[in-house]
Order: structure tokens, then C-alpha cells, then sequence
């Protein structure tokens, strides 16, 4: 016997019992004996025998109960019922209770054998069903869940999805489709495509009324209201059955918004950008035309005004063109930065050295107060420079004659606070609120000598935010602007700090 | 010959109100007008183009569209436009971008006049000589006008 199968023998004979046992574990079954009923139900319950052969007269318990107690439990056991009193009746009786064969006693070993065979054979087709009975439990629980998996992920997608069938009948969507088609609900296998928006409903028709089966996929934008306030990309996409016909379609409807806004404010710079670029050009290429025009008499004086003032538009349009590649590289964060530390002390005290001519030119006084000791921090020199310079530079280009400059750095919790405070023509309130845009220069009757490319505030504020920083700016028209400059330096703190703790 | 010295004469009495925030611009346009024999007056921003029109009253302006505003020439030619009413006083607008916003425009169609309120549309740099075949064609037509209405 192939697989030694596991017999239990319920008998309350002994002779008969052991006979059994020693018979079947001759022939190559795995034997275990019960003496009565009792003990034959807690063996049968406890282990999974393939095989049982049950007396039916026992004193404490009756064959037929001990059947029912053991399928009861183990419905894949194969029960014998033997017995004596071999009765038509009795075979009836065991068989409705579910009992697979019936043995009379006395039994033949052949007999014997050939049932237990039948038996085994019995058991191990039960033991199949119940396998694939199992399998099939489970092939439906996984299917459910791929279900509830797909719908899970459809749903929680933040771009709209509907698909259609060939027949333009919603069959999938989820809640963001409804939000960008817009819907107030769709009802699967409705037909959907009169109620979409014509620029949609005829991208899907493509689909749906093209003779032949299109393979490719096809986008469009629009505008959800009226407003202009929502953009939305849609894409169409067909599904094919796997014979290559069409089963429908998917669109995806993708919130675009922001992009559409970063595009719209790249192509406003691109405009300001020309703008204040033509506007020197033009400037100097009317003074030459002036300068060439032989209808237009000019004195010495004039000629003279008119090379200088076209050599000061064009140094001005050499500085923006090099604020706007500044600006660029700033933007595109391919500036390489050596941060190292930085005495901002000493950075400023240079700079003042290199401005020292214009200072004494205007009659300027500038005090610089700072502590020894208190004024490093961490970054990239060039940038500080840069950062310091331009707000320098504004100082002494917006001042008074003989009027002053006040440098003050101090040191809070965590930042280092750098003010520049200058006593000269300040700014009006709308002024301030544009200072930090692109190109934005005030313009009244003083600050029309001053050149300028409009772009140095913007660096600066720049630089600043790159730093994390801030930068604050106080100013009463007529009497001095103070802008506050705080950088950040609690990295370069807490390095000390646990350095110092080693 | 007699002709040509009328229209001399007549120039000379054609005041053109100029305004440009662009100092050099405004010099270089000044002085181009004036070889030409028009009378120039000439304001450095919309504010001080709407006071130099309510007191010089000229025949015709000719304005920066980009000034301290990306339309305040539009706008100051909507101010014109709304007080010279009676006169009709024509408008030139220059421009070194036609495109500001995404938006273009022009001032060819009888729509694109009434939107813009202004006449004509030039683009930057000036050409002098576009510039004042323009001028003497508005002006006619303001002129032509006056006749038809009396």
C-alpha cells in the first residue's frame, strides 16, 4: 500500500481487534485501535484517519453513533460499519447514515482488502474535491480583493478616469472624473457620451464611430468655466478586446491648472523681459538716427548729450543682461555654492572700501557698528557679496548729498541681522509693495539720473530666500529707507554644539 | 507752391501732446517732430500727461502705452478720449511689445479703436516719417469731419 493510509479499528473484541491490526499492518496500513465506542470517537475526532472500520454492537456506544460522532468532525473519513448480525436492514440503515461501506462478520481477507481498497481510493477523491473546493474558495476571495484593490487605487487617483464600453455606456469613473467632467453622478452602463462636454463626447466618438480599430491616443485642454480658472488635459486612449477590436475607451482628465499659470507667468517675464531690453536699444538707435538725420540741425553740445546718453543706455542694457543671467542662474539652481565661513564684518567693511570714491563724491557718512566676534556665518561668498553690494550700492545711489548710512549687525536667537539704513528719498507706500518685482524701479524726479537695471532687489531677495532667510524693508517717502536682512544661523550653531559635546 | 506753404502754416498751428516715461524718447521724438514744424509738448508720465492736456489742449497725442502701469497709456487715452468728447481728439499709441499679457492687440478694426480708444498703433522704434503720415492723416480726417458736421 502506497502512503502507509491511517486505519482506525473500533471493536470491543479483542481477538478480533488485534487479528485486524496485525492483518492490516501487514498489507501496509498505519494501525491504531480503539477498545469501545468512547475511546473509538476520541481517537476518530482527534487524528484525520483515512480509513475506519466501526463495530456496531459496542456496550457504551453504539456503532451508528460512533460513525456520526467521527463525520460529524471529519467528514473526509471513509467509515466501515461491521457487523454480525449481517441484516439487509442494518446495511440500509448504516448507508443512510453515511457510512461508506458495510462488513460482515465473519469477513474474508480478501474481502476485507478489496473494500478497504474501494475505500482508500474513496478517500483520496474526497480528500481532491475538498482541495479544489478550497482552491476555488480562495481564487474567489482573491478576485474580490483585486476588485476592491483596483477600485481602492482608481479612486484615490487624483486625475479624473472614465471608461466607456463601445457602445459609449460608463462602465468605470471615480470621484475625481466626476469633479472634472463636470457631473453630478453617473450611473454605470448609462450612456454617457450626450452628457459630457462636445469637446469630450467627440474625442471619445473617434473611437466609438472610426470604422477601423485606432490605436493611438488623443489629448486636448480646455478651460472648465467660464472664468478661466481650471484647466484640464484629456486623453483618450482605446482598450482593445484581445481578437484587436475595440471593447472602449479610457479618458484620463488631468487638473493642469498650475501648469497652465507657470506658463502664463513665463511668457509675462519673456514679455518684460523684451520690453525693458528694447527699450535702451530704441533709445540709442534714436539718438543715432538723430545723429545721421542731415534735415535736423544739431549743436556740438546737443551731439556731445547725445553720445553720452547713448553710451549710459547701453552700459544700463550690458547690466541687465547680466542681472537676467544672474537671475537665471539663481532660478535654475546651477549656481555652484562653496559654503564656507563667512566673517560678514569683513565683507561689508570691503565692499565699502570698493564704493569709498562714490561715498566721498556724494559727501556721505557711514557708520558701521558690529561686534568683533559675532558676525560669521555659512555660506557661499560670492552670493553674500553680491547680496551686500546691491543693497550697498542703493544705499549711496538713493542717498542725499551729505546725507548718511547706518550699518548695524546684530545677533538674535537665531539669525544674524544685518540692517542698512540710508537717509535718502525713501518710498511711497505702492512703491514698497513692488519693490521686490522684476524690473520695478520708482520713478519720480530724483531717481531719473540714477541708472539701474531693476533687477537688483530682485536678487537680493532671491539670495535671501535661498538662504532661508528674510528680508525686511522700512521706508517713509522723503526721509530714508532701512531694509532688514536676516539670515539663518542655526545649522552652523548646532554643528559647534554637538562638536563640542565630543 | 502755394499749397505746400499752407500746409506749412497749418502745421505750425498743430500742437502734439507727447508722453513717454522714457526721457531719451521723449527728447529724440520731441526734436524729430519739431524739424518737422509741429508744435510738441511733452509729459514724463500719465499724471503729468493729464495735466499737460487739460492745459495746453492739443490737436492730437501720441503716448507711451508702458508706463508706470502696463496700460497706463490705454488708460490716459481713455481719459482723453472721454473729456475731448466734442473735439475728438485723435490718439497714436506707442509700443515697444505688442504682446504684454498674451494678449494682442491692434488698432486696425473700428472694434480694436473703441476697445483701445486710440486711433493708431505704432510700434517702437519710432520712424519719423510713419509717424507723421500718420498724424497728417488723422488730422485730416478730424478735419474733414468738422466740415461734414457743420
Amino acid at each position: 500500500m502506497p502512503g502507509h493510509p491511517k486505519v482506525l479499528v473500533v471493536d470491543d473484541e479483542d481477538l478480533l481487534r488485534t487479528g485486524m491490526q496485525r492483518l492490516l499492518e501487514m498489507e501496509g496500513y498505519a494501525v491504531d485501535v480503539a477498545a469501545n465506542g468512547t475511546e473509538g470517537v476520541s481517537l476518530g475526532t482527534k487524528g484525520d484517519y483515512d480509513l475506519a472500520i466501526i463495530d456496531l454492537k459496542m456496550p457504551d456506544k453504539d456503532g451508528m453513533e460512533v460513525l456520526k460522532e467521527i463525520h460529524a468532525d471529519k467528514p473526509n473519513t471513509v467509515c466501515f460499519i461491521a457487523t454480525a448480525f449481517a441484516s439487509f436492514d442494518t446495511a440500509i440503515q448504516a448507508t443512510k447514515l453515511g457510512a461508506d461501506g458495510y462488513i460482515p462478520k465473519p469477513f474474508s481477507v480478501e474481502e476485507l482488502l478489496q473494500q478497504l481498497q474501494l475505500g482508500y481510493k474513496k478517500r483520496l477523491l474526497l480528500l481532491e474535491t475538498e482541495r479544489l473546493r478550497k482552491d476555488r474558495e480562495n481564487r474567489l476571495l482573491e478576485i474580490a480583493f483585486e476588485r476592491t484593490r483596483m477600485n481602492t487605487i482608481v479612486n484615490a487617483l487624483e486625475d479624473g478616469v472614465l471608461v466607456v464600453n463601445k457602445n459609449g455606456e460608463a462602465v468605470l469613473y471615480n470621484p475625481s472624473a466626476l469633479k472634472y467632467l463636470p457631473l453630478n453622478e453617473i450611473f454605470i452602463e448609462e450612456f454617457i457620451i450626450p452628457k459630457l462636454n462636445p469637446q469630450i463626447a467627440a474625442l471619445i466618438n473617434h473611437y466609438l464611430l472610426a470604422e477601423e480599430y485606432l490605436p493611438q491616443s488623443f489629448s486636448t485642454q480646455l478651460a472648465l468655466d467660464e472664468t478661466n480658472e481650471t484647466f484640464i488635459q484629456i486623453t483618450c486612449s482605446p482598450v482593445p478586446h484581445p481578437d484587436g477590436t475595440l471593447a472602449g475607451v479610457v479618458t484620463v482628465l488631468k487638473n493642469i491648472t498650475e501648469l497652465k499659470k507657470i506658463e502664463q507667468l513665463k511668457s509675462q517675464f519673456v514679455s518684460m523681459v523684451s520690453h525693458e531690453l528694447k527699450a535702451p536699444m530704441a533709445a540709442v538707435y534714436g539718438y543715432l538716427k538723430l545723429l545721421s538725420d542731415d534735415s535736423i540741425t544739431l549743436t556740438g553740445e546737443q551731439r556731445q548729450k547725445f553720445i553720452e546718453r547713448s553710451e549710459f543706455r547701453l552700459d544700463s542694457l550690458l547690466k541687465m543682461v547680466n542681472d537676467l543671467l544672474d537671475i537665471s542662474r539663481i532660478e535654475m539652481k546651477t549656481v555652484h555654492r562653496e559654503i564656507i565661513d563667512l566673517n560678514l564684518s569683513e565683507i561689508i567693511k570691503t565692499i565699502l572700501e570698493l564704493f569709498s570714491l562714490e561715498i566721498k563724491n556724494r559727501g556721505l557718512i557711514v557708520c558701521f557698528f558690529f561686534l568683533e566676534n559675532l558676525s560669521s556665518i555659512k555660506a557661499d561668498a560670492e552670493e553674500i557679496n553680491r547680496l551686500f553690494t546691491n543693497l550697498i550700492s542703493n544705499a549711496i545711489k538713493y542717498n542725499q548729498t551729505n546725507g548718511r548710512i547706518d550699518i548695524n549687525i546684530s545677533v538674535t536667537e537665531n539669525f544674524l541681522v544685518t540692517t542698512i539704513a540710508d537717509s535718502g528719498i525713501g518710498m511711497k507706500n505702492e512703491e514698497k509693495k513692488k519693490l521686490f518685482h522684476e524690473f520695478f524701479r520708482a520713478k519720480n524726479e530724483f531717481t531719473k539720473e540714477i541708472s539701474g537695471t531693476g533687477l537688483g532687489l530682485s536678487i537680493v531677495k532671491r539670495i535671501v530666500d535661498s538662504y532661508s532667510g528674510k528680508i525686511e524693508v522700512e521706508s517713509e517717502f522723503g526721509k530714508g529707507t532701512k531694509f532688514i536682512v536676516s539670515l539663518p544661523f542655526r545649522t552652523s550653531m548646532k554643528i559647534e554644539y554637538f562638536e563640542n559635546e565630543k | 507752391m502755394k499749397v505746400q506753404l499752407i500746409m506749412k502754416e497749418k502745421k505750425m498751428t498743430i500742437k502734439i501732446l507727447l508722453v513717454d516715461d522714457d526721457l531719451d524718447i521723449l527728447e529724440q521724438t520731441k526734436l524729430m517732430l519739431e524739424s518737422k514744424g509741429y508744435k510738441v509738448v511733452t509729459a514724463n508720465s500719465s499724471d503729468e500727461g493729464w495735466k499737460k492736456y487739460q492745459q495746453e489742449k492739443p490737436d492730437i497725442a501720441v503716448l507711451d502705452l508702458i508706463m508706470e502701469e502696463y496700460d497706463s497709456g490705454f488708460i490716459l487715452a481713455y481719459k482723453i478720449k472721454k473729456a475731448s468728447a466734442e473735439k475728438k481728439i485723435p490718439i497714436i499709441i506707442l509700443t515697444s511689445v505688442t504682446y504684454v499679457t498674451g494678449l494682442k492687440f491692434d488698432a486696425a478694426t473700428v472694434e480694436e479703436k473703441e476697445w483701445t480708444k486710440c486711433d493708431a498703433i505704432l510700434n517702437k522704434p519710432v520712424v519719423i516719417d510713419e509717424l507723421t503720415k500718420i498724424i497728417e492723416t488723422l488730422i485730416s480726417i478730424k478735419q474733414s469731419n468738422k466740415q461734414v458736421n457743420k
